[in-house]
């Protein structure tokens, strides 16, 4: 009898671990691994790293890990998830308490999870002198001013350090300028928007090659920031309070980004677009002017290796409204922050800071084309100056450098408690953009009552976050 | 004339001793079986408890509640519920999600008349029930994105193949008339397979006798198909009708994948697909969780409704 009292516990047991297992096999990964453990160290020296990303961060980070672990006697745990995973899993992982010492983050959700409680202040565990090698902006993305909200001022508090800084550069196709004897743009000054059209309408013929080429074929959710900023406008203001987009001169600067191809007819239609999309089209060396990113730069190489005769690439800065006016673009980055709950809070901190300015990580990161060095002496001397060049970079690299220095700007949204405002801009931007059935002012005068609720409404949850703690 | 006997009575005599004895050995028996009953019964009970009762308690308080999915939660009654009558995006997606169910009638339509065509003897109905069956099986973020080329404007198969006919195809995904029929399109044509698998099964299953008897009477074939096969694979035009009604509103890879910001001037966003932006791009989990449980009441109306207008129209041969 009790044998058979044995077989039914165990067959209760086993019924009810097979619905557990079961049930986390849903949302788990396509090769039915068990779900990692995400939660911090228990013991003094034990950490979790928890990241998505590459080949080659795994091996940069294994590089600054290794080291790490031999000067502190520490083990760290890597994680690395699936990157579109990545952000509902450590959602999961801190709604469950299993959150990870070290772990990314988006700066746009950085509020949130402040006022929460789930990041650790490093503003006491980071020497400054670190802080000062690394580009402001890969820094000042991740402060944050919990009474007043503000955000990017050097003087708040750091609640992570930047894994890279994402400069989106402007490019044009040096075998096309020179196909058609046409003047290379200038490497340091920016074109006006009138020189741009002009050149782009050189750029667009169906006679002189075999091939029908374009001035450029800009995606207007990811383009167009440049462009709008380089016409004095911008989405919010200052103090992340008003959305701008009634400016007149924001609806002159749309209007002139939808008529490239509306009016002068320098971009693929966007038939022709949804066909062979826009970088597909500037890689097969019919575009003029693209988008250059440095995660882009290792395909590019290979494209313009493959196809010598039809591509080859530069960065050069983007254009602007007048003559005289800054030129800006949108700077992107991710973040590597400590959990406020950490056990080993400042051994954490210590890993961020290796993972985010190891010299030996960077190098391996740079080298391979995944991101522009996060350290402003190593980046401003021997990498721009014989690193970059060996390992394939653009001849005109500097202009990374000079983005991740001044010029640029996070997108709109990041910097708010929810980007909800912001992604409603483009709803319905097509019409203004593809088809030109509403004029970019009309556009605009009826979204900037709907964004404003919009970015209200983000005030008034981050209000609610930060009381709720 | 032989007689037989009379059964002898019952010489047992039952003492209070052997009644006490007879329920004592009873009720030893019944705990014991109550024993094994209930460990039999414990992991699915277990299982619907931790994995159904409880979220489902816990999500009808988180939308009551202000939570941003990570930090604590703070109570405010049907606050969730007032804001999303007044969201026109909640309309909106809503609206976009009942459209999508267009899609439910034609592909119960054609996956019967496919069952029907492949349960006659015809040539490669093997290789046909296979093709049908293929896309089931397949990969939906795959499918999706081959669909997304095939409704390309310019050259995507569609529109070439529309154009050996002399249509000009819309540019379907970019085309707030159009990119919510391609998506109805896609997915019949994906479910079409396992809705025919069903009822090839049914239509095999009716009695041949029914169609003799028929057939004698002089009943045309369309006759044979309104009065006994449809009335015969009901059963099964109900399950599909039912299951359907829920997966279509679960609609939500395909348009994530093939539409990521929502389509133009949003028209293929899906509900599910604006409470998965609202629980994890916007930290309103709160909000989110409201309105998927709205979803979860209506579908539950809608079956319910079915099921009434199924119990009216049962029958039974006899």
């Amino acid at each position: 009898m009790r044998k058979f009292k044995a077989a039914a516990v165990t067959a209760t047991m086993v019924g009810a671990l097979t619905l557990a297992a079961c049930s986390s096999g849903g949302g788990g990964d396509a090769s039915g691994s068990p779900e990692p453990d995400t939660a911090g160290g228990d013991a003094p020296n034990e950490l979790t790293f928890m990241f998505r990303g590459g080949d080659y961060d795994k091996l940069a980070y294994q590089a600054a890990i290794d080291k790490f672990e031999e000067e502190t006697g520490a083990s760290v745990t890597m994680i690395i998830t699936d990157a579109d995973q990545y952000a509902t899993k450590l959602q999961a992982a801190i709604a469950g308490n299993k959150v990870p010492d070290v772990f990314y983050i988006e700066p746009g959700k950085m509020m949130g999870y402040v006022y929460a409680g789930v990041l650790a202040d490093l503003t006491s565990y980071v020497p400054q002198e670190t802080i000062d090698n690394i580009w402001s902006f890969g820094t000042d993305a991740y402060r944050f001013n919990t009474e007043t909200g503000a955000r990017g001022d050097s003087a708040d508090p750091l609640y992570g350090l930047p894994k890279d800084v994402g400069p989106f550069g402007f490019g044009y196709n040096t075998v096309l300028f020179d196909k058609l004897g046409l003047e290379a743009p200038s490497a340091d000054e920016p074109m006006t928007f009138d020189e741009f059209v002009a050149l782009c309408k050189e750029l667009t013929q169906s006679d002189e090659l075999d091939y029908e080429t374009w001035g450029t074929g800009l995606n207007v959710v990811w383009n167009s920031q440049a462009f709008i900023w380089g016409a004095g406008a911008d989405w919010i203001s200052e103090d992340q309070k008003t959305v701008t987009v009634d400016d007149p001169a924001f609806a002159d600067a749309l209007q002139w980004f939808a008529d490239l191809g509306l009016v002068e007819g320098v971009t693929p239609s966007a038939e022709q677009a949804q066909t062979l999309d826009t970088y597909q089209r500037w890689m097969a060396g019919e575009i003029g002017f693209f988008p250059v990113a440095p995660w882009d730069i290792a395909t590019y190489n290979s494209v313009a290796e493959e196809n010598p005769d039809t591509f080859g690439y530069d960065v050069i800065p983007y254009p602007v409204a007048n003559e005289g006016d800054e030129w800006s673009t949108w700077l992107g980055s991710l973040g590597i922050a400590v959990s406020e709950n950490s056990k080993n809070k400042e051994l954490a901190a210590q890993l961020a800071t290796y993972l985010s300015t190891d010299l030996d990580a960077q190098k391996i990161l740079a080298e391979n084309k995944v991101q522009i060095p996060n350290l402003i002496d190593y980046a401003t001397g021997e990498w721009i100056e014989t690193d970059a060049p060996a390992a394939g970079w653009p001849a005109n690299t500097k202009a990374f450098l000079e983005i991740a220095e001044s010029k640029g700007k996070p997108l709109p949204g990041v910097w708010t408690y929810t980007p909800e405002w912001y992604d409603n801009f483009w709803i319905g931007i097509e019409n203004v953009v593809d088809n030109g059935s509403q004029t970019a002012a009309d556009f605009l005068a009826a979204k900037q009552p709907e964004m404003q609720q919009l970015l209200d409404q983000s005030w008034i949850s981050a209000d609610q976050a930060k009381a709720q703690g | 004339m032989a007689t037989t006997a009379p059964p002898a009575e019952p010489t047992t005599v039952w003492t209070k001793e052997d009644a006490k004895a007879s329920r004592k050995a009873n009720n030893k028996l019944h705990r014991r079986e109550h024993a094994w009953a209930a460990a039999f019964m414990a992991p699915p009970v277990i299982g619907w408890i931790a994995f159904l009762l409880f979220p489902l308690g816990f999500s009808v308080y988180a939308s009551l509640t202000n939570w941003n999915g990570i930090g604590n939660m703070t109570f405010i009654g049907l606050d969730n519920y007032t804001r999303l009558l007044q969201d026109p995006y909640f309309w909106k997606a809503l609206w976009n999600t009942v459209f999508y169910m267009i899609g439910i009638p034609i592909g119960l339509a054609l996956s019967l008349a496919l069952a029907l065509a492949l349960s006659r003897k015809i040539r490669g109905r093997t290789f046909f029930r296979t093709v049908y069956y293929i896309p089931v099986i397949s990969s939906l973020a795959a499918v999706a994105i081959l669909w997304q080329w095939a409704y390309n404007g310019d050259f995507g198969l569609v529109n070439q193949a529309l154009g050996l006919v002399g249509i000009d195809g819309p540019n379907w995904l970019m085309d707030p008339t159009w990119a919510k029929p391609a998506l109805i399109i896609m997915a019949v044509w994906k479910g079409l397979g396992y809705s025919t698998l069903l009822y090839l099964a049914a239509v095999q299953a009716v009695p041949r006798s029914l169609y003799e008897a028929a057939a004698l009477d002089g009943a045309t074939s369309w006759k044979r198909f309104t009065k006994i096969t449809w009335p015969m694979v009901q059963p099964v035009t109900f399950f599909l009708v039912v299951t359907n009604i829920i997966g279509g509103s679960m609609i939500f890879t395909e348009i994530n994948i093939m539409t990521p910001t929502g389509g133009p001037s949003w028209s293929t966003a899906s509900l599910v697909w604006y409470v998965w932006n609202q629980a994890f791009r916007n930290l309103q989990m709160g909000y989110a969780t409201a309105m998927a449980l709205v979803l979860g009441i209506l579908v539950l109306i809608v079956t319910v409704i079915q099921f009434r207008i199924n119990r009216a129209n049962d029958f039974s041969i006899d």
